[in-house]
């Protein structure tokens, strides 16, 4: 038996605090991952405690047969982050991010701008592509993981991370070509 | 800068968060919350009575109430016996 598994079975027995271990271990990868998928920083937190708060709720239902927790949790936070980016309402042009001045020499303002070049780029992805490539490149899972987590055959989880990823090369380019 | 240097750059700032420092607590204290409304009883009839014996109005209206139910009841058993 896992020391997570030992945890869960504590906290369904009854031992409420040991949840907590729960939350202090995935508090960070979790709110980093609907942060990334949703590209909201305040919002972020609360959808990862309403996260928390349903996998205490669920957390009878979690089958360490089926598939690890980490997992678990994650198709949690993935359910949560897509209801949210239904609710989103889109931004007004006053709130969009303004973008710096393209012909200033600063490295760190050109640095910037690349980042925001890329963070846009993210935002451009198709849902399915983004949560994809979220999970495998700054949550760092496994192809396993991922298919899992979205429910469908690695295969796809593949093509969908190379889509990103060329989506984001060509972004890359852009970039370079401009400056 | 080169476009992987640029990359890796943001990928690296993609990944770090910060979170507040309460997090935790927050969340603990909701989920205590919950269980303590879990617990709860539907009926509570402690309550029911306290409730009852605050209010003046109330207890002469559950009075009332009990009256009226008595005299329904011994309505019926008077008809009941006149019918036979």
């Amino acid at each position: 038996m896992t020391q997570e598994t030992q945890v869960i079975r504590q906290v369904l027995e009854g031992d409420i605090e040991s949840f907590r271990l729960i939350v202090e271990r995935y508090e960070r990868p979790i709110a980093r991952m609907i942060r990334n998928i949703i590209n909201n920083r305040e919002s972020c937190e609360d959808i990862a405690q309403d996260v928390f708060f349903t996998a205490y709720r669920k957390l009878a239902s979690f089958d360490p047969v089926r598939g690890n927790f980490s997992t678990w949790l994650f198709t949690i936070a993935r359910n949560k982050s897509i209801n949210a980016l239904r609710k989103k309402r889109p931004l007004s042009m006053s709130e969009l991010p303004q973008n710096s001045d393209r012909h200033n020499p600063s490295d760190e303002l050109a640095e910037r701008e690349f980042f925001d070049e890329l963070d846009a780029g993210l935002e451009a992805l198709p849902s399915a592509q983004k949560r994809a490539f979220v999970l495998a490149e700054f949550e760092e899972l496994s192809y396993e993981d991922i298919a899992q987590i979205e429910g469908v055959r690695i295969g796809t989880v593949k093509s969908r991370i190379n889509r990103a990823k060329k989506e984001l090369a060509k972004t890359l380019k852009e970039i370079r070509y401009e400056k | 800068m080169k476009s992987e240097e640029i990359y890796k750059a943001w990928k690296e700032r993609k990944s770090q968060i910060d979170i507040r420092e309460n997090f935790a607590d927050e969340l603990m204290n909701q989920i205590y919350q919950y269980e303590s409304e879990k617990r709860k009883p539907l009926f509570d009839g402690h309550r029911l009575i306290e409730l009852i014996s605050a209010h003046r109005f109330v207890k002469a209206g559950v009075v009332t109430a009990g009256a009226v139910t008595g005299l329904v009841r011994v309505m019926f058993v008077v008809y009941a016996f006149l019918a036979c």
